[in-house]
């Protein structure tokens, strides 16, 4: 597996050159989204305040934000679970152009169907390390922070360096975790017969 | 009479230490993970999530930026006086709350369920959550929980009767079905504290599992062999599967398993998950009844463990 430190805004070529397992670290322009965001734009019928052209990545996150001395700091920043936006996951690719998705866990198959015709990947943290990362986020501003909230508004971050990310969803819309489902499917059959539950058991129906 | 200004004080300290400081034991069930993971990305993520988990403390910062639903478990003493009485204490656990929120030791994160409202400070219709057991003694013993959205919201946390004609097998096979499907992609966040509650109706079987998740000490085993025994077999059978740290694979999935149960019904038997994330937050202190107090390495809500 390859390792890529990217810089964004990324290209199609930054990208489309990224396979399944790589391990990528980022730098450049982003912005955070939660569901709320979401709602508020696709759901609701409002306009995006910002333009996505020169800040393609999209960080599912709610980060902890608090200004000191008129500026912000942030105190603490971790991708959160992407599959539970998946509802507005390929408009958000297609609508907003989007080369990167940054998230817990992945996207399902309508997104990965809109990264392969659009070129985007999704890539996911292999730990849970706020204070790796922290230092090496600048907080640059706030868009929509009355609307949404101060969790769920969209954060402008300068990301300096920042992973490592595993390439979840390729631009050809294939999945890492589906190659590993099938790995923890066969264990699991062994596992089962080590319990002593019959490969054909089935739980009396009680509703 | 435990004077309010305390145990106050404890309350904000304990929500403080239990969303910045990891617990002993599970910084021990870690350090152990670390070293015997063969997978080098799962060894480097776990060494990662303990070296972030060891700045916090330092820095006083949330162990993860998702502080959990806040929930508060009380050992009473029988005999315990609480100025303003137990109405108060509640009180003063909603303010540590708020306070904790206010200086940036939890992140404002609950909110209405239908409207979306943002309290801006963690408080609102039953929340946090409040959990008594009642032992001899004049003192009180104070524990928060902090439950993460990951470890709650993907199927990680469920319930189903088992018939008694499927008995353990049925149980089991439900916790592997379980697990699996909600550790896809590192929902759950794992290598997950797995709570696991046998008996009683649906919500005592659910209580259970999320006091064994959420209380246990990582390590403890349940005193009963019998329910040792399925803890120490799903450990086994979860840890050979290669979920890993974050689902991406690797060698540990659960740091452990923990068992609790409750007589049931002839009709069936309720079980229920809980799975904890694997920072499995949690932090405890004794209030004696003279008001000194001391912190607890670990709630020990079920007796010994």
């Amino acid at each position: 597996m390859a390792e890529y430190h990217l810089k964004a805004p990324l290209t199609e070529e930054d990208v489309c050159k990224l396979k399944l397992g790589d391990i990528v670290y980022i730098s450049g322009e982003a912005f955070t989204c939660r569901s709320r965001l979401q709602k508020y734009i696709f759901d609701e019928g409002n306009t995006l305040p910002f333009s996505t052209a020169d800040r393609n990545v999209l960080i599912h996150n709610g980060p902890i934000v608090v200004k000191e001395d008129g500026k912000w700091r942030l105190v603490s920043f971790m991708p959160t679970s992407s599959i539970r936006f998946e509802k507005w996951g390929a408009k958000s690719v297609d609508e907003w152009n989007l080369r990167m998705i940054v998230g817990k866990t992945t996207m399902g198959d309508e997104t990965a169907k809109m990264m392969k015709e659009k070129k985007c990947v999704h890539v996911s943290p292999r730990s849970v390390s706020p204070n790796l990362w922290i230092d090496s986020i600048e907080v640059q501003d706030v868009y929509l922070y009355d609307e949404l909230g101060r969790i769920e508004a969209a954060w402008f971050f300068k990301l300096n360096d920042i992973g490592p990310f595993i390439v979840d969803i390729d631009t050809e819309g294939n999945n890492y975790f589906d190659a590993l489902d099938v790995e923890i499917a066969k264990r699991r059959e062994t596992s089962m017969e080590e319990l002593g539950i019959e490969h054909d058991f089935e739980f009396t129906k009680l509703y | 009479m435990i004077k309010t200004d305390v145990y106050e004080q404890v309350l904000f300290e304990t929500v403080k230490r239990g969303a910045t400081e990891i617990s002993p034991d599970v910084r021990d069930a870690f350090e152990k993970a670390i070293a015997k993971e063969t997978n080098p990305d799962a060894k480097n993520g776990l060494a990662a999530t303990l070296n972030s988990m060891d700045m916090s403390k330092k820095r006083e910062n949330p162990l993860c930026v998702d502080t959990g639903w806040p929930i508060f478990y009380f050992k009473v003493g029988n005999n315990c006086e609480l100025e303003g009485g137990f109405v108060e204490l509640e009180n003063a656990a909603r303010r540590a709350v708020a306070r904790a929120t206010e200086k940036g030791y939890l992140r404002a994160t609950m909110k209405h369920p239908l409207t979306g409202f943002d309290p801006g400070n963690n408080i609102g219709m039953n929340i946090p959550d409040f959990t008594y057991q009642f032992v001899d003694g004049d003192g009180i013993e104070i524990s928060y929980a902090a439950k993460g959205g990951g470890s709650e919201c993907f199927g990680g946390t469920r319930h189903r009767i088992v018939a008694f004609a499927d008995g353990i097998k049925g149980i089991e096979k439900f916790v592997i079905d379980s697990f699996v499907a909600s550790a896809r992609a590192g929902a759950v966040c794992p290598p997950s504290v797995l709570g696991i509650g046998i008996g009683g109706t649906a919500n005592v079987a659910a209580n259970l599992a999320k006091e064994a998740a959420c209380l246990r000490e990582v390590g403890s085993h349940h005193p009963d062999p019998m329910f040792a025994k399925i803890e120490e077999d799903l450990y086994k059978a979860l840890n050979s599967l290669g979920i890993g740290i974050l689902g991406s694979g690797g060698d540990t999935s659960v740091l452990a398993v923990n068992v609790e149960y409750a007589y049931t019904h002839i009709a069936g038997i309720a079980c229920a998950t809980s799975t904890n994330c694997m920072i499995a937050r949690r932090a405890s202190a004794r209030i004696n009844a003279d008001g000194t107090v001391t912190k607890m390495r670990s709630p020990m809500w079920f007796g010994d463990r």
